[in-house]
């Protein structure tokens, strides 16, 4: 027996939940709900209420990988680093969320920001005004801060993790002090964890819907919900499956621009 | 006389990782030009010897000069000294002409100047026409010229090569020693080289330093080290050896393996404890009934140049290398002239194991 048989299985599992699903989004999409043919579906996806969906969805998407990015450097950096203490337990603490369902975790981020929730009843108690957090933008980008961080952190930390330590070494053998050691070696080698960090953020931030329902309690509204309605509330599929396809091909070239950042596909990536 | 000479020197320097002492009480100076290699087996503490001074570490005692200033605290990026890593530690997301500018660029080099450098230092190590590929695509033995051209670049004024031909095949390595000690004969440079490979120490060095258990054992020209070992353990070391212990009997005149030996040393006390040394290719074989010693060839190996015996007499048995072949199982005799006996004085840490030919 040949080895790819082997792959058997995960062949059958893709084909049935991943190709055949595409393929009747491709279908559903280029149909009318009568079964005709037409591209008018995609029209909608320009449609003057949808395109500012999809800038917010875009824009947030963005802000919240740039966060990520931002705090999950620093802390994948300082917790690769040989001598850190505690670093292992600091690690497992930074990805402890991932174990639990992010449905949960954002039901929980919920009782933390809504009107009688945690933070405005310790407001409360202190004699503070209560704040209006639950429905902003800013609970939505919390949200997705807190749920898509470890996907940052990971890759990146695996990355500096693996870094040679006598490259560091010969850096500064040849004259280069701390600030250039990391600006001229350490931050390029890292490239690849960081091309793979932005793109396992960034994909599942931009087609968020629960997050933006659950936080934004119906004020914010973006791309993935859009797409929702059209399959669950206005039960218009087509529609929906165009949207998705317009989107797909928008994640892929966004993806396809960061690719070129790390041509060798070093940080283990998704692409 | 070489007072005002000593670019490196090293004082009362001792090295301990938590409880392990690697370097102990280590004193040395190091010469302007001169090739020196710290040699020993893996573990000896030559490998720590280099980092202290490259400044990756802090001796636990002692202090490093250079150029007569104190530089024990100095860090590495201010160390007029650059490295050869042992596995070359290339910037593998640069290519090979930023790889070997990264130094000068640090310094602010005006471009022209980096450009004319970068070409210059390709030509030494014959790496011209490679500047734009990337290092991954080169081989080991490329990957180690351009990590040498990266740090010889910089004009250090002593580079440090930690085993730098350890990952290469025989034939390319024979290449690189002779090829490293013209560009260091060329360009004036001090140069301190780490290797357990006694035979490289010997091609290349002007002084070796044999170290062993972190203490230095011996530091003298190739010659003198080969001929004159100064104890059991560099005789062991250094090149192939037969040996044994034995009683100085009076000036000139040793007893071994059962025999008496004229020989050539003088000084000892009468009936003094020695070790003995004879190389393998200082012993004749010569026919039963003449040798000083008659024993059997217990096993021939043929290495190329000469072959390899192992003669047995009685209690002893002899490495004895000869461009003549005699089948095992022969009688033979064995002679030494008293020039090729070295006598050395026990260690008080302790005598000579049995001879046990590898």
């Amino acid at each position: 027996m040949k080895r790819h048989w082997y792959a058997t299985p995960y062949a059958l599992w893709m084909t049935l939940f991943t190709i055949v699903p595409l393929l009747f989004v491709v279908y559903f999409a280029f149909t009318t709900k009568s079964g005709e043919w037409t591209v008018a579906n995609f029209g909608k996806f320009f449609k003057a209420s949808n395109l500012p969906v999809v800038a917010d969805s875009f824009r947030l998407a963005f802000l919240c990988t740039l966060i990520c990015l931002l705090i999950g450097y620093p802390a994948a950096y300082f917790l690769s680093a040989r001598n850190f203490p505690l670093g292992r337990a600091l690690v497992v603490l930074f990805l402890l969320p991932m174990w639990m369902n992010f449905l949960l975790r954002t039901y929980a981020m919920m009782t933390l920001l809504e009107k009688n929730g945690v933070i405005n009843t310790v407001l409360d108690a202190l004699g503070l005004p209560p704040q209006n957090l639950i429905g902003t933008e800013a609970a939505v980008l919390l949200g997705m801060v807190y749920n898509f961080l470890p996907f940052m952190i990971l890759p990146i930390y695996t990355v500096l993790k693996k870094l040679d330590l006598r490259v560091i070494e010969a850096a500064e053998d040849l004259g280069a002090p701390p600030s250039k050691v990391f600006s001229r070696v350490v931050v390029p080698l890292s490239v690849p964890g960081v091309v793979s960090g932005i793109t396992m953020v960034f994909m599942p931030a931009v087609t968020t819907f629960a997050i933006s329902r659950m936080l934004g309690s119906g004020m914010i509204y973006l791309i993935g919900d859009t797409i929702e309605d059209y399959y669950i509330n206005f039960n218009n599929r087509n529609v929906g499956s165009a949207l998705s396809l317009v989107l797909m091909v928008l994640i892929v070239i966004s993806i396809g621009l960061l690719r070129m950042a790390d041509p060798k596909g070093e940080g283990g990536a998704l692409w | 006389m070489y007072e005002e000479e000593r670019l490196i020197e090293i004082q009362g320097m001792s090295k301990s990782f938590g409880e392990t002492e690697v370097l102990h009480n280590i004193d040395l100076y190091i010469r302007k030009r001169e090739f020196v290699t710290l040699l020993g087996p893996s573990g000896c503490g030559k490998t720590t010897m280099l980092r202290l001074i490259g400044g990756f570490e802090m001796p636990t005692e002692g202090k490093i000069l250079f150029g007569g200033r104190d530089i024990t605290q100095v860090p590495p990026y201010r160390r007029k000294v650059n490295t050869v890593f042992q596995k070359y530690a290339l910037f593998t997301h640069l290519n090979v002409f930023d790889n070997i500018a990264f130094g000068l660029k640090l310094r602010k080099v005006s471009k022209s100047e980096i450009e004319k450098r970068v070409m210059r230092m390709l030509r030494l190590v014959k790496m011209e026409g490679y500047e734009k590929r990337s290092v991954e695509s080169l081989s080991g033995g490329q990957q180690q010229r351009i990590a040498i051209a990266r740090a010889l670049v910089n004009e250090p004024e002593v580079l440090l090569l930690d085993e730098p031909l350890g990952a290469l095949d025989l034939k390319l390595r024979q290449e690189m020693q002779l090829e490293l000690k013209s560009m260091q004969q060329e360009l004036g440079i001090t140069f301190l080289y780490v290797t357990h490979d006694q035979e490289e120490a010997l091609t290349m060095s002007d002084t070796i330093v044999v170290m062993n258990g972190g203490r230095i054992q011996q530091i003298g020209d190739p010659k003198r080290i080969y001929d004159e070992p100064k104890n059991a353990f560099v005789a062991d070391f250094i090149g192939q050896s037969n040996l044994l212990s034995g009683v100085m009997l009076e000036d000139e005149l040793v007893m071994m393996a059962g025999k008496e030996f004229p020989c050539v040393d003088e000084g000892f006390e009468k009936n003094e404890l020695v070790d003995v040394v004879v190389r393998p290719e200082d012993i004749m074989v010569v026919g039963a009934d003449v040798g000083m010693l008659v024993g059997t060839v217990e096993s021939v190996l043929f290495k190329g140049v000469h072959y390899e015996m192992i003669v047995s007499t009685g209690e002893n048995r002899w490495k004895v290398h000869s461009t003549t072949m005699q089948p095992a199982g022969t009688r033979v005799g064995l002679s030494i002239v008293p020039f090729n006996i070295h006598i050395m004085r026990r260690e008080s840490s302790g005598g000579v194991q049995e001879v046990e030919p590898q």
